[in-house]
């Protein structure tokens, strides 16, 4: 595909068209509102805004499109692909929003200006070439999250969820920016390609060895990581489900793009010089993977609201995808790259089942699934769908994605076997682990018996759900659609 | 011709699922007749495609036909199929798993009448799970065949927890049903780790899955010997958990608390077999290595042995044949892993008569495994028209049935003949022939004592086979009638009594098969390219008949049946003796041992639920209660007010903040310590 119609029409600005389009969606969003006052209308404008945005970045992705603005920003296929994962979060976000029960009535208007301008903070991390412009990006997305957290009608628990949020989010800032600025003392520049060049003719110094710490603290806050996961459940728990949805599935995704910006490129460099230590740096992402996916798990054994499941649930999914920085290698980040978007739909496709389930009055215990598969069939199949997905059950797209992950921890994909084995059978065994707790929902709602009554629930939560159970399929049998975009991507980012 | 459709087989049943699935409700019988006859036509079209291999050229060279597409490429460049793969071994599965399911899809339409609207589900279900097996058994690729292999599993999951709800006898009954079906969901499981750790195991070491890949001779010998090794160990892992081998045979018993129908899919014909054929399919690549089938063996032993003393004392007919299941899978992998270290040790040293000896190993195997899907349908589906006409599984309270259920007591009298190895019966030709490796095995090898103990194990196992199977058919047909028998309404109908007439004449005479060809279709054997095929051996036809009958250890082997079927007799029949009293009233040590299990479900509990949740309660309330308790202060202060508020950031935000404080601290220390471990800097 050619990408001249879009080249011709923005010039320079083309390589951030798609957060521009979204950017001016955000700001005319409360116009919108007041116009209109209805939220169906409001939700049609976002959508329309954020559909205008993607097709931009589809056609650019097509014609494979490179370009650099202002040497903050850069355009390529990682950036592409990534721009279109935060593109499709925020569009099954905003679709079920208005008929949600959870979300404000009173600030419907904001709520969708502060979906955007979070998706658009994403957007921008994905392009940014720069610490400057990560920062600020991950900053736009970061406060633009705290306040749609706090946005639940009448329940305390939002408003804890979203102090809570508010705080370590504040504190994980200060600490990135504190190794933000140590990095900067180093190398001396701010441009990530220039930092990894200075590095790899300096070496490692214990300057930088602190910028790695914070940094990883920082921005493992946003992935929640273990040890840095703890507000996750609680958040998840106390935001309205479609914002849950949107940080499960989007705001984790930003912390990794972060970390594959950053660590993949300046180690890459690293690795021509002897000095620099990255196999020991892999270690310790080695070591933070290994803990998040089995405390994620395990944890989430114990849990009988399925919020605070779901979220250890993706806890222990975010430290499957850690393994990339472990392993480092072009093959693993395809793979990483890959499940985060079979990810966006396994797991954003159970917390809208929840939510949709939530605005037909059922609970948020396990228990209250009980004797679902009767009350509300198409629900509860897709549940069914996303949870063995999400424990790697094979046709499903979570099968096929874990298999490219873990396979990439035994083999480097150039036949030479990689020392971390040992990550693989964790993560297997983890995944095992994962079979139990998700059998349990699967029990309830089949299995166990409950009310007789039948669950109608609004139609926009049906189409989201479809169309996630459309990927989770769909991406399974058939991985080559997404699949050749993460190669490319993953080429792009290790140039 | 008929060979390009052989993917028809499992779509056909797949093509039932959906349309049983939708529109059930609908159809008569809830869409018995449409799963009847999907499963007919797979096996009609099994049979034309086993037909057309047979007699092609591809049969003797280079005997396989695979045919396959690219699904999926990965990024390193490993290219997956999917396709089919037909040998003698795929269509000797695919032709008694589609043939014995029909049979089965046809006694479930009356034993399952009374379910109302759940038989859509029932349906839906067991044509998934027949899809499952045929997929298994024409699969191109290990990949392909994981999928079918969790697709079983799946269904298995679903339809042993068919009567979670409104079981006939009750909520107790429902419950267990719904812990069953979660076991043996996730002990499987527990093995599925491990066969897809293999996987990639395999993948790095041959660069693909594909079965005519990775058993060519070139690919073996190219392949790292010591990854082959692991890659094997882990694929058995697999089968120990899919065939309740060996420390994991815990969650076949417990799966008997689904329908009777869904047992004999199960034990018969699907899931089980899946182990027995994958081990049978991945000869070329477990014969690299004798250790791998020293392995085999010596799992097969052990679990063929345990779960005999399981059966000895249970009151359950149904429990009784799961054990009876176990154990004579067991006997599968003595034969198949002894053959199999036979061929190792051949293929090693240049050894031509090992390598024939291995084949007879292989051939008793796969005849076990088939004589063993007739004569275990037969006692299933026999036993659920018991309990139809009883409504009870309790062998206590049966009794004196021979005369109410004519063709249903001569049907199990038949089948439990075979499987005690009775002469002429179809179980004593194969299981004689397995004794027979193994003992031949032990005059080889450093190893060949272990062969004599499994031996052994596999002589007083034929004996307590013999012992349990009779002592559960005199207690159901003979003797005096007691409580339940009393109550019975005569036989069952046609169509569960036709299935039986059906197995039984398979259950008799299905072993002679081997005097009259069997091992020259299939076999297993070293072609031209010096590759290890399956498929057309020698057939040594009456020879057999003249090892088994010149050794004298088959006639202290028939000899040993004839006693165990005396004493169950004397016991169970003629109730001259109490059996209690040579258990201390039921109260022996070994009694307990057995009606416990030996213990494995506490030892399991004991490891999987105090262990894996206490850890899991244990993170979680460092994780809720120290840290959530701290910010239920804080969000009382924010939404109950300012004095409140103030105590919330003096003390509870520091200590919450703290541990991502802690949490850096670790990290560096971390970082510091791998580096000094490392000597990085």
């Amino acid at each position: 595909m050619d990408a001249t119609i879009i080249t011709d029409l923005f010039g320079e600005f083309t390589p951030i068209v798609p957060m521009l389009i979204m950017l001016l969606g955000a700001l005319i969003m409360p116009a919108v509102t007041f116009g209109s006052k209805r939220r169906n209308a409001v939700t049609a404008a976002a959508l329309v805004v954020i559909a205008a945005s993607a097709a931009v970045n589809i056609v650019l992705l097509l014609a494979d499109y490179t370009g650099t603005y202002a040497e903050l920003f850069e355009y390529d296929a990682f950036a592409g692909l990534m721009v279109l994962l935060f593109q499709t979060v925020a569009f099954l976000v905003t679709l079920v929003s208005a008929s949600s029960t959870e979300t404000t009535r009173l600030h419907f208007g904001a709520f969708n200006a502060l979906l955007l301008a979070a998706t658009t903070g994403m957007m921008f991390v994905a392009t940014a070439n720069d610490l400057i412009t990560i920062f600020v990006g991950v900053e736009l997305a970061s406060i633009t999250s705290y306040l749609l957290a706090a946005m639940k009608r009448n329940d305390p628990r939002a408003s804890e969820a979203a102090v809570k949020y508010v705080i370590v989010g504040g504190m994980s800032t200060a600490i990135t920016i504190y190794g933000l600025s140590m990095l900067y003392g180093v190398a001396g520049t701010t441009n990530i390609e220039e930092i990894a060049v200075a590095l790899s003719t300096q070496g490692f110094s214990w300057a930088f060895g602190i910028a790695l710490v914070t940094m990883i603290a920082g921005y493992g806050f946003k992935i929640a990581a273990v040890p840095f996961h703890m507000w996750a459940p609680d958040v998840y728990e106390g935001s309205s489900t479609p914002v849950s949805a949107f940080l499960a599935t989007g705001s984790k995704k930003l912390g990794i793009v972060v970390f594959f910006k950053i660590f993949l490129i300046l180690f890459v460099a690293g690795t021509a010089v002897a000095s620099f230590a990255t196999e020991e740096v892999q270690y310790v992402f080695a070591i933070i993977a290994a803990l998040t996916m089995t405390v994620g798990n395990v944890v989430a054994i114990a849990q009988n609201n399925i919020k605070r499941m779901l979220a250890y649930s993706s806890i222990a999914q975010a430290g499957y995808i850690l393994i990339v920085l472990a392993v480092m290698s072009e093959y693993a980040l395809a793979g990483g790259l890959f499940h985060m978007f079979t990810h966006v739909f396994m797991k954003g496709g159970a917390f809208l089942v929840v939510g949709a389930l939530i605005c037909a009055g059922v609970g948020e215990k396990i228990s209250d699934y009980r004797g679902l598969g009767r009350r509300a069939p198409f629900l509860a199949f897709a549940m069914l769908l996303f949870l063995f997905s999400l424990a790697g059950i094979p046709p499903l797209a979570g099968f096929t994605s874990k298999l490219i992950l873990f396979s990439a921890t035994i083999y480097d994909g150039n036949g030479v076997m990689t020392q971390w084995i040992w990550l693989a059978f964790i993560a297997i065994l983890n995944s095992a682990i994962s079979l139990y707790y998700y059998a349990r929902v699967v029990k309830a709602m089949y299995v166990e018996t409950g009310d007789s009554e039948k669950i109608k629930v609004p139609k926009a939560f049906t189409a989201a759900i479809a169309i996630c159970v459309l990927f989770t399929i769909v991406l399974g049998v058939y991985p080559q659609l997404i699949l050749d975009f993460c190669s490319d991507a993953a080429a792009a980012l290790f140039g | 011709m008929f060979i390009e459709y052989t993917w028809l087989v499992p779509l056909i049943p797949l093509l039932c699922f959906a349309i049983v699935g939708f529109f059930g409700k609908k159809t008569p019988e809830g869409g018995a007749y449409i799963a009847i006859a999907g499963a007919a036509l797979a096996c009609v079209i099994s049979v034309l495609v086993a037909y057309e291999f047979f007699t092609s050229a591809a049969y003797s060279d280079p005997g396989y036909v695979t045919a396959q597409i690219v699904w999926f490429t990965l990024p390193g460049g490993y290219t997956l199929h999917f396709g089919y793969y037909i040998d003698s071994l795929a269509c000797l599965m695919m032709l008694f798993a589609s043939f014995i399911s029909t049979l089965i899809f046809v006694y479930s339409k009356g034993y399952m009448h009374e379910q109302g609207v759940k038989k859509r589900r029932y349906y839906a279900e067991v044509s998934l799970f027949l899809t499952g097996m045929l997929g298994l058994a024409v699969s191109s690729n290990f990949l392909e065949m994981f999928i079918f292999w969790e697709i079983m599993g799946l269904c298995s999951y679903l339809l042993i927890g068919f009567w979670s709800f409104n079981h006939p006898e009750g909520d107790d009954a429902a419950d267990n049903a719904a812990s069953a079906a979660k076991k043996a969901f996730l002990v499987t499981r527990l093995g599925d780790v491990s066969l897809m750790a293999g996987l990639f195991v395999l993948l790095y070491t041959f660069g693909n899955l594909d079965y005519a890949n990775m058993f060519s001779p070139l690919s073996l010998a190219l392949a790292d010997p010591n990854m082959i090794l692991i890659g094997s160990l882990l694929i058995f892992g697999g089968v120990i958990g899919k065939s309740a081998q060996f420390p994991l045979l815990d969650w076949l018993p417990d799966a008997m608390a689904g329908p009777t129908t869904v047992s004999a899919l199960i034990h018969a014909a699907t899931m089980v077999k899946a182990g027995v054929y994958l081990v049978a399919r991945c000869f070329p690549l477990f014969t690299q290595d004798p250790v791998i089938m020293l392995f085999v063996a010596v799992i097969g032993g052990i679990t063929a042995f345990f779960a005999a003393t399981m059966a000895l004392n249970n009151m359950n007919i149904k429990r009784v044949l799961a054990y009876s299941t176990l154990s004579q899978l067991g006997y599968m992998f003595l034969a198949l892993g002894t053959g199999g270290y036979l061929m190792a040790l051949g293929l090693k040293n240049l050894d031509h008569h090992l390598v024939i000896a291995g084949a007879a190993g292989y051939v008793a195997g796969c005849l076990h495994m088939v004589n063993h899907a007739f004569f275990k349908a037969l006692l299933f589906l026999g036993s659920g028209s018991v309990i139809h006409a009883v409504g009870t599984e309790d062998m206590r309270l049966m009794g004196g049935l021979r005369k109410k259920m004519r063709i249903t007591s001569l049907a199990m009298l038949l089948g439990s003949l075979s499987i005690a190895g009775f002469p002429f019966f179809s179980g004593f030709w194969s299981k004689e022939l397995i004794l027979e490796t193994v003992m031949h095995a032990s005059d080889y090898g450093t190893e060949g004592y272990i062969f004599s103990i499994l031996w052994m194990l596999g002589v007083v196992t034929a004996f307590m086979t013999a012992f349990y199977m009779f002592r559960m058919w005199y207690m159901t047909f003979g003797g005096k009638p007691r409580h339940a028998s009393e109550h019975c309404h005569g036989e069952s109908p046609a169509s569960m009594t036709a299935p039986l007439m059906v197995l039984s004449i398979f259950a008799v005479g299905f072993g002679f098969t081997i005097l009259f060809g069997f091992d020259s279709l299939i076999s297993i054997g070293v072609d031209h390219t010096n590759a290890l095929v399956v498929g057309g051996g020698e057939a040594k036809g009456f020879e057999y008949f003249t090892d088994i009958f010149e050794s004298i250890y088959t006639y202290l082997t028939v000899a040993l049946v004839l006693i165990a079927i005396g004493i169950a007799y004397v016991l169970y029949n003629k109730r001259e003796f109490n059996p209690a009293k040579f258990s201390g009233d039921e109260k022996s040590v070994l009694y307990t041992a057995l009606t416990k299990r030996w213990w494995f479900p506490q030892l399991y509990n004991q490891i999987g639920w105090k262990l894996g949740y206490g850890i899991a309660r244990g993170v979680d309330f460092v994780d809720r209660q120290i840290i959530d308790g701290t910010v239920n202060g804080l969000s009382a202060a924010v939404t109950g007010g300012g004095e409140i508020l103030s105590k919330g950031q003096s003390g509870d935000v520091r200590r919450y903040t703290g541990v991502v404080t802690a949490g850096i601290v670790v990290l560096f220390i971390g970082i510091l310590a791998i580096f000094w471990y490392m000597e990085g800097i």
